[in-house]
């Protein structure tokens, strides 16, 4: 029993110290929606708690933590998924959460930058979102990464560097589309 | 070298990404409390003596149940088998017991068996009126039996009834009244049955 208290005080201060990365790849894994986010990280202790979810050593703390965030937030929103259908179909629907509008992350929004990169991880499909957030965001390697995916290293790699490509392309595009509108609205004949 | 460049934006946006989500991260330790509030198996710490103690409290009275029933069950066999055998010794096998007497042996006068239960008094009553079960039982069977006895014998006794005046039938020559002449037997031997012409 002393034991038990022992590891779980460990793991307690371990845990703590990964909370911040914690919380930013539960957030990317709930499409920056901070309540689901918030909410997911919830359930993760308390399945970490409980003993439903144990680390075995098996590979870095971190990986493991971050395995069993992706796991919980997938599972959250089947659940949310399954309660809105049961919503639609009751003709009572709840009202959506705009992750970016009812967000009150008012600080990242005032850059615009920002809000384009957020846009431009929106447009990424889950997987090379997940894998380019573990990579920049979380400083994991690509094989971590996988293990974290669940998928191949070679996968991984694959949504890595696809990722990437459309992340570029995104934000150029984003940058030539506001460099006009920029254009436009301080001369507007230069474009026609 | 333009992807390297790209790539270090991309890297620049993460972590300006990352620092916007440390501002609105909540804290460790209230996500922690709730969820140890929450857990239902989670122990904690200053709870775990009492948990501990009341485990021992509990684990040590079923250990005492169980051994006193042990305890009971080893000594309460042998005293609901030997009470019969008392009974059956302290009752002679031609008297009658009180609780169920036959007819025709009511005046004999046997004093009452001396009952088992004086062996049992210290028991428990629980155990005592189980004796007096098995007591009761054993008291019956031999009643039973001894009514079947007493039935055989009334039978022997009439089989072998004589009158009282049966004496006064008695005479000298009963053998030759209760007896026939044989065959091939001589004619002197004969004349004793022949009426005498003597006269």
């Amino acid at each position: 029993m002393k034991d038990k208290q022992t590891d779980i005080s460990v793991l307690q201060a371990e845990l703590e110290k990964l909370h911040v990365a914690s919380f930013g790849w539960a957030l990317s894994c709930c499409r920056r929606d901070r309540a689901e986010a918030e909410e997911v990280l919830q359930t993760v202790y308390l399945k970490i708690l409980e003993g439903k979810a144990r680390y075995r050593g098996e590979s870095r703390l971190k990986t493991w933590l971050f395995a069993v965030i992706r796991k919980t937030a997938i599972t959250e929103q089947r659940k949310r998924l399954l309660r809105s259908l049961k919503s639609i179909a009751g003709l009572n629907p709840t009202p959506e959460r705009n992750s970016f509008a009812a967000e009150p992350a008012a600080a990242f929004e005032r850059s615009e930058a920002r809000k384009q990169f957020q846009i431009a991880l929106e447009r990424l499909s889950a997987r090379q979102r997940e894998v380019l957030h573990l990579v920049f965001y979380e400083d994991l390697s690509l094989r971590e990464a996988a293990n974290v995916m669940g998928v191949s290293i070679g996968s991984a790699r694959q949504h890595y560097e696809r990722g990437k490509k459309h992340l570029r392309e995104s934000l150029n595009r984003e940058e030539l589309d506001y460099g006009i509108s920029w254009k436009r609205k301080e001369n507007p004949g230069a474009v026609s | 070298m333009e992807s390297v460049g790209n790539e270090k934006k991309i890297q620049a946006l993460f972590r300006e990404l990352k620092l916007a989500d440390e501002r609105v991260a909540p804290e460790f330790i209230k996500m922690w409390d709730r969820a140890q509030a929450i857990s239902p198996g989670w122990i904690s710490p200053g709870s775990s003596r009492v948990f501990n103690l009341s485990f021992a409290v509990a684990t040590a009275l079923l250990v005492i149940t169980v051994s006193v029933l042990v305890l009971w069950s080893r000594h309460g066999q042998p005293s609901e088998q030997v009470n019969p055998k008392v009974a059956n010794e302290s009752t002679p096998p031609g008297s009658t017991q009180a609780s169920t007497p036959a007819p025709h042996q009511v005046t004999h006068a046997t004093p009452p068996p001396t009952r088992p239960v004086q062996i049992v008094v210290a028991q428990s009553p629980v155990r005592l009126k189980s004796n007096q079960r098995a007591w009761k039982l054993a008291a019956r069977r031999k009643a039973d039996l001894e009514a079947k006895n007493a039935v055989i014998r009334e039978a022997v006794s009439m089989s072998s009834w004589q009158s009282p005046t049966a004496i006064l039938m008695q005479s000298p020559a009963d053998h030759v009244l209760t007896s026939l002449p044989q065959l091939d037997r001589s004619l002197n031997e004969l004349k004793i049955f022949l009426p005498s012409t003597s006269q």
